[in-house]
């Protein structure tokens, strides 16, 4: 589109010519430039110089008659209008010097008076006699004010008056060619195509965009029309005429129906255009013209799409028109056109590299002629033509070429562009667009083609690299005929850059591919068709498989057409090529490896299977093959027996096992099976890496190992219906086969064992015993890892505990390890390692041989009864040489109960025969929780009952109350009964133990803490373990925390004093002592009921009042009739004040009658007090 | 195209006759990979199958559709009847239940009403997870069909059957991400 | 004239391929069927701008070169059919028909118990009831 005309490019601008007054020009022309359609100006300084301005041709009358016009279009005629032909030609004038002008064709006048200011008196008759002698109407006759303020408003008035008067003579003019049209005056059809072209032309500057478009189209059709009728001109140049109009209308219609939103119909009209001319490719010598203009077509049609911005439709009432129309989405695409524009050219190169050809072959003296630029030949005046310029004496003449004339000038023009360079460009546009939408095959396609360009004009390394990419997707989908053809590019490619290692493994892919058909003949055209490799055929295949082995054994040079070396593969130049999973030279070689077990014992023998496989059409032969492993030990050789084992052996692999195989050809398609047993003393894993293949003196492939159980399908050849087999005879082996195989450890020679009897108890360290016994290793570098594990999988921390390394967050905790007598292991050496941590320790244990052992106690604390998983592992070398042996391990592990030792309860009572009167357990508040209520500042009783849990004898070593550590003060008294216990007394398995504590309430309070009892003891166990270390011998601690109590303040105590024993017969005095501890007078009533057992002296029923915090004794007189154990007659104590009733209880109610009086000496007071204190509690 | 008949007994007299060549003779001592084989078997004929029902059909939107497709018209095809009951927990799960499916209503043993009669016999708990092994070993063949033909529609998955109660079987599909 | 008829895989490799031209010029058509697997892909990711309705197998027409046009046919199991052919004025019912029948013989071949799915199609008695199909194309709209 750049090689086009700006007048052609661009819509057409109104042109008017001012004359006169050149100090205004520019500031009128700025402003009418600006203008909205803008309007051009011809600027002359004053009227001698309007010879400028184009005058009508004086042959006007000669060319529209019936003579022949000499072409179709004039080349200037466009130009012409733009700069040349005004539409208007204004006068400058001052009112007084005015002279008339020399007037143009039809060309509107206007006279413009220029006044400095508005003040300038215009007399009326001045301007009507102005008027007269310029013929103008007064319309146009202008004012202009040059003055500052009213330059705007006359630019204003001036630059409508020019539009309207444009506008008015264009339209005049296309008026005046059309009615000659329509006269049908002229059966010339040039004239009528130049007519119409004319008419759309004045249309254009009118912007009447549809009459425009409906005069090109008739020009257009008009001209299709001239095709084989006129013989004005010799054939080819005819041609070159009709179709230079026809590009030009062409693209004016693309640029009207574009512009003005009309895709389809662009399309439409571009496609009829492209199918209407292409069929007219002229002579054959010049069929390279014809391609050139087809690619133009192209070119130009996708510049226009792209600078437009088309979208594809996506309504569906335009794409049912696109699709009546045939379209597709991707003609809306410039990528497309581009990609057919770099078609076309590429046609041009190859025509005329044809014609030159034939041309240098014979040359011709008329071509010296036009070379040698004694004649030159110049575009002629008609659009499309072209003539020759002789130089005759001082003058030129044109004269028309003939038609042998003009091919020698078109191929000496031709001659002078590189196209390729523009094929390349064109190619790589409609490949960037193609990426850009993601049509990735549409861009390989486009990209092979650039690069086939490259790879013509010799840039080699640039057609490689878009040669490869367009491999790659044609390998990956399988495309084979189309991957072979790129191959082959890429083989010549490689040997022109004298790049033996390229060239080698390009000539192996193809001989390897999945071609089975045999080629026909050859056609001469195969290169232009095929590529350097021709078609594809198996025979093909063959001799580039023969071609390329005779070049790895040395035995061929390859020439390089840069003449600077010739590719040889010899001993200083050997090929390496390496072959991974994803590599493309797998269908070259692949190497499966499956050991036929998964696990093997240390030193014990595993079949390994190791299948070969190629797809080359010939027979291939390997010297030998080099496995190698991750444990390079155990790498190996294999040859056959036909092959000596010297040049095998080289260097460094002296001491590598070699087997040898019956035979190591490949033959196509065929696994090359070989099993041999492999041995690995090494534990962990042992893997196949790779295989390496000898295949020549100089050349070798390194190709990964893959196990049968994850490999791929061979690419390419997955899609072939030809016989697969499966790499291993066995088909679970080929299913299941691995690479890798696990050597396991050694058996280990050390018995580990934990020495635990019984449940281990909370509270107390507990000791688990470990021993490690050498039966066979000795034990060097060894290491004991414990791990403590909740055996029921809730872990060992509690949660709920905010501090996270308090020991009392650990249920169960490693605290130790002891040596094995008990003391704490002392650090011997840097390499002793020893780390402790709650439920993780590592030891490390100290070189052992043969038969000794070592031993040492964990000891671990459970907080709460938990059972928990013990695991212990030994980790060590069986000798001390640490770079040669492995790691032995043993495991063991053990549950271990976590039990109570002891169950503590416990319960209040009141002191014997005295019940203080508690409101709280008289009416109890509904609501309130039921705990434990005291009386203030009275004694009670706490009762502790400690009862072994175990299936072992324990020791209680001692037993206390103590305070809560957050409670300030003490709020209670406690004394323990009976002082500190006598000796440490002995719990056998379920025997309970009781203590008693007295407990006074020292504050009155809601809650009090009353506080922890804690039990110390141990166990108890045989002679043998008396000298266990003192961590026993203290003791553990168990707790129970007491609940919280209510004291209360007590209104009325009774109480009941009698003797704990009388004699039978004897008379003696009971008390019920009522204690009035309020300030207030309490009305008591009590009843007293008849006994068998006594007679009684006393009133039975009564109502009496205590006075405030004074006493009321009741006294009564017993005679006890009946001896033994008897019920005291029945007090009852009502308070009518908390109508709360008491009797004592029983226990309390009772005294013991002997018969006569007993003969021992009795206690002193403090012991019978203590004996009824236990007597009751027995009792309760 | 007319389909053509097949007699029905023949069909299942050769399903039985390739699965117990299978189990009992080709692979007799590893009977994972007999399993493979029949549902290998199975999937060739789900690709060819699926690829002939479908043939004049819109292709499916999304997999439901296809699921769909392979309950009613493919079933119908190949049993005369449609899967009872399908469910999903539209991430890639569906289980189609089949109440009566067609080439289990000929087995001879049902474990339900052995489990009801037989009281502790211990040959008869043998037989009948022999029976019931027997049993899955038949279905590795329509699971097969399944994956095959749900495979070639374009959904990769795995398919598993589940016999609890004979003669209604239901098929997991589980759609590979 | 139907000058090239091909059946493509889900991997968008080609199954079968067969020219009906004299000349040779199996590359060019290679070319062209490959390069209309880019159409189709467009076709189906962005139904919107599917010429026929939504999930119709047929595809229609995929995109002109200079001198063919191509037609495409998408199976529910993703395996196109492309038909290359010189007629410049071809009827869409043609081209469906055409399919109709293809895909029929299609379905005949792979379902040979002989035939492993997903590998090209080599049976010769699938080419010969191809051939007699490009035959017939055009000659009569009834099935």
């Amino acid at each position: 589109m750049e090689d086009y005309p700006e007048e052609l490019r661009t819509p057409p601008v109104t042109l008017v010519s001012i004359v006169g007054f050149p100090e205004l020009h520019s500031t009128i022309s700025t402003y009418l430039h600006s203008e909205q359609p803008p309007i051009n100006t011809l600027a002359l300084p004053d009227f001698s110089k309007i010879s400028v301005m184009a005058r009508n041709p004086k042959d006007k009358t000669l060319d529209s008659s019936s003579a022949q016009p000499g072409g179709i279009l004039k080349k200037d005629w466009l130009l012409k209008h733009r700069t040349r032909s005004p539409a208007v030609i204004a006068a400058l004038i001052l009112l007084n010097g005015y002279r008339v002008v020399a007037r143009g064709r039809n060309a509107k006048t206007v006279v413009v008076v220029v006044q400095s200011t508005e003040n300038d008196e215009v007399s009326e008759d001045r301007i009507i006699a102005l008027r007269k002698r310029a013929e103008v109407d007064s319309k146009y006759l202008l004012n202009f004010v040059s003055d500052a303020s009213q330059l705007k408003e006359s630019l204003n008035r001036l630059g409508s008056t020019f539009a309207e008067l444009a506008n008015t003579y264009y339209r005049e003019e296309g008026k005046r060619i059309k009615a000659r049209i329509e006269k049908k005056n002229t059966n010339s059809l040039e004239l009528i195509i130049r007519y119409c072209f004319k008419v759309a032309v004045y249309a254009e500057f009118r912007r009447d965009w549809v009459e425009a478009l409906k005069f090109y189209e008739e020009a257009y059709h008009t001209l299709r029309e001239m095709i084989g009728v006129s013989i004005r001109l010799p054939p080819i140049q005819r041609l070159i005429e009709i179709k230079t109009v026809a590009e030009q209308l062409c693209f004016k219609v693309s640029t009207l129906l574009l512009h003005g939103g009309k895709v389809i119909e662009a399309m439409t009209w571009f496609r009829k255009h492209i199918v209407c001319y292409k069929k007219l490719v002229g002579a054959p010598d010049v069929v390279f013209l014809h391609w050139e203009w087809v690619s133009r077509q192209f070119l130009v049609f996708a510049e226009l799409l792209e600078t437009s911005s088309v979208t594809v439709p996506n309504t569906s009432s335009q794409l049912s028109v696109m699709l009546e129309k045939g379209l597709t989405e991707w003609e809306f695409n410039p990528a497309h056109y581009y990609q057919l524009a770099a078609h076309y050219l590429r046609e041009k190169r190859l025509c005329l590299e044809v014609v030159l050809s034939v041309s240098e072959a014979s040359p011709s003296s008329a071509a010296d002629g036009i070379e040698s630029g004694s004649v030159s030949v110049i575009p002629s005046v008609f659009i499309g033509q072209f003539s020759q310029l002789f130089e005759q004496e001082d003058a030129f003449r044109t004269q028309p070429l003939t038609d042998a004339e003009y091919i020698l000038y078109a191929i000496a023009e031709g001659k002078r562009f590189q196209d390729s360079f523009e094929i390349i460009a064109l190619f790589k546009k409609s490949f960037e667009m193609y990426n850009n939408l993601k049509a990735q095959r549409m861009a390989s396609y486009c990209g092979h083609l650039m690069a086939i360009e490259y790879f013509t004009i010799g840039d080699f390394s640039n057609a490689k690299q878009l040669f490869d990419g367009v491999a790659n997707l044609y390998r990956k989908e399988g495309w084979v005929a189309l991957l072979w053809e790129v191959l082959g590019y890429l083989r010549e490619c490689s040997r022109r850059l004298s790049s033996v290692k390229d060239f080698v493994e390009y000539s192996l892919q193809m001989a390897a591919l999945p071609i089975s058909s045999s080629s026909g003949s050859q056609p001469s055209d195969y290169k232009r068709k095929y590529g350097p490799s021709g078609p594809a055929s198996l025979s093909q295949r063959q001799s580039i498989h023969n071609e390329v082995f005779e070049l790895l054994r040395g035995e061929y040079t390859l020439s390089s057409n840069e003449g600077s070396s010739d590719l040889k593969v010899e001993a200083d130049r050997p090929v390496h090529l390496e072959i991974d999973p994803i590599s493309p030279l797998r269908v070259v070689l692949l190497a499966s490896v499956a050991f036929h077990e998964q696990v093997v014992k240390p030193g014990a023998s595993s079949s390994l299977t190791l299948s070969l496989l190629s797809q080359l059409p010939q027979p291939v032969e390997i010297n030998h093959l080099e496995i190698q492993f991750n444990q390079p030990e155990s790498n190996f050789i294999i040859t056959s027996p036909q092959r000596s084992l010297l040049d095998v052996r080289s260097g460094d692999q002296q001491d590598l096992r070699v087997e040898t195989a019956p035979f190591l050809t490949l033959h196509t398609n065929k696994w090359l099976r070989l099993t041999y047993d492999m041995k690995s003393d090494q534990s962990g894993k042992l893997e196949c890496l790779s295989v390496i293949a000898k295949l020549g003196p100089y050349f070798t492939i390194i190709c990964r190992a893959e196990s049968p159980a994850s490999m791929d399908a061979l690419p390419l050849w997955k899609f072939e219906d030809h016989v697969e087999t499966l790499p291993t005879k066995d088909p679970g082996l080929a299913f299941s086969g691995q690479k890798i195989i696990q050597i396991e450890e050694q058996d280990p020679q050390i018995d580990l064992v934990l020495g635990v009897t019984g449940p281990a108890l909370v509270g107390e360290s507990f000791l688990v015993p470990v021993t490690v016994t050498s039966k066979g290793h000795n034990v060097c570098f060894g290491e004991l890892k414990i791990n403590l594990v909740d055996a029921r999988g809730g872990g060992l921390v509690s949660p709920r505990e905010s501090e996270p390394f308090s020991n009392d967050s650990h249920h169960v905790q490693l605290l130790n390890v002891l040596g094995p007598d008990g003391e704490y292991e002392s650090q011997s050496g840097p390499d002793n390692i020893r780390s402790i941590q709650h439920s993780f320790g590592l030891v490390s244990v100290p070189l052992l041989n043969f038969g000794e052992s070592w031993s040492c106690k964990l000891e671990i604390k459970w907080q709460k009864p938990k059972p928990v998983m013990l695991y212990v592992s030994l980790g060590y070398l069986p000798s001390s040489n640490e770079a040669k042996e492995q790691k032995v391990h043993v495991h063991k592990s053990l549950q271990i109960e976590g039990k109570t030792a002891l169950a503590i309860s416990h319960h209040f009572m009141f002191p014997f025969r005295r019940d203080p009167l508690l409101l709280r357990i008289v009416k109890p508040i509904p609501g309130s929780d039921p705990t434990t209520s005291l009386a203030f500042k009275e004694t009670s009783i706490l009762v502790v009952n400690a009862r072994n849990c175990t299936e072992v004898p324990l020791r209680l070593m001692s037993i206390s109350v103590e305070v809560d550590g957050d409670d300030t003060g003490r709020s209670c008294r406690v004394q323990q009964g009976g002082g500190s216990l006598p000796s440490q007394p002995l719990l056998v398995p379920g025997e309970e133990f009781k203590q008693v504590f007295s407990i006074i309430p020292e504050v009155y309070l809601q809650s009090v803490g009353v506080g922890t009892v804690c039990l110390r003891w141990r166990r108890e166990s045989g002679l043998e373990e008396q000298t266990s270390s003192s961590i026993i011998a203290a003791g553990a601690v168990t707790r129970h925390k007491l609940p919280d109590v209510n004291v209360e303040m007590v209104p009325l105590v009774v109480s009941l004093e009698c003797p704990p024993y009388t004699i039978l017969g004897e008379p003696f005095t009971c008390y019920v002592k009522i204690q009035n501890k309020t300030k207030l007078l309490q009305e008591i009533k009590y009843s007293l009921a008849d006994s068998q057992s006594f007679v009684l002296s006393g009133s039975h029923n009564d109502t009496i009042f205590v006075m405030p915090k004074s006493e009321h004794i009741l006294g009564f007189k017993l005679v006890p009739l009946a001896s033994g154990s008897q019920q005291l007659p029945r007090v009852t104590v009502t308070s009518v004040r908390y109508s709360a009733g008491f009797q004592p209880s029983l226990a309390a109610a009772t005294v013991f009658i002997f018969p006569s009086k007993p003969h021992f000496e009795m206690e002193d007071k403090v012991t019978e007090n203590k004996a009824s204190l236990l007597m009751n509690e027995q009792i309760s | 195209m007319v389909g053509r008949e097949v007699s029905e007994s023949c069909v299942d007299s050769m399903i039985i006759e390739m699965v117990s060549s299978y189990c009992d003779r080709f692979c007799s001592a590893k009977p994972e990979l007999a399993a493979r084989r029949i549902e290998a078997i199975g999937y060739q004929v789900g690709l060819q199958l699926s690829e002939r029902y479908t043939m004049e059909r819109p292709r499916f939107s999304d997999h439901l559709e296809a699921i769909k497709f392979i309950c009613k018209d493919f079933w119908s095809e190949l049993f005369k009847k449609q899967i009872d009951n399908l469910k999903t927990n539209h991430r890639g799960t569906f289980v189609l239940q089949d109440n009566r499916f067609r080439w289990l209503t000929r087995m001879s043993i049902d474990p339900s009403e052995t489990n009801a009669n037989t009281s502790d016999d211990p040959s008869v708990a043998t037989t009948e997870s022999k029976s019931a092994q027997s049993a899955s070993m038949h279905l590795y063949f329509p699971c097969g069909i399944i994956r095959g033909a749900l495979t070639n529609l374009g959904i990769p998955c795995a398919v598993s059957a589940d016999m609890s109660n004979l003669p209604a079987c239901s098929f997991v599909v589980r759609i590979k991400a | 004239m139907i000058v090239c008829i091909a059946v493509v895989g889900h991997q968008n490799n080609p199954l079968y391929l067969q020219s009906f031209t004299e000349a040779d010029d199996a590359l060019k058509l290679h070319h062209i069927v490959h390069c209309s697997l880019d159409v189709i892909d467009e076709r189906v990711n962005n139904p919107k701008k599917t010429g026929p309705t939504l999930n119709e197998t047929f595809l229609g027409l995929l995109y002109p070169t200079e001198n063919y046009k191509v037609y495409g046919y998408l199976t529910n199991t993703k395996v196109k059919f492309i038909l290359v052919t010189t007629d410049l004025d071809v009827r869409d019912a043609d081209v469906r028909n055409f399919f109709r029948r293809f895909h029929s013989a299609y379905v005949d071949a792979v379902s040979n118990p002989f035939h492993v799915p997903g590998k090209k199609i080599t049976s010769r008695t699938f080419a010969e009831r191809v051939s007699t199909i490009v035959k017939s194309f055009g000659l009569s709209t009834a099935v």
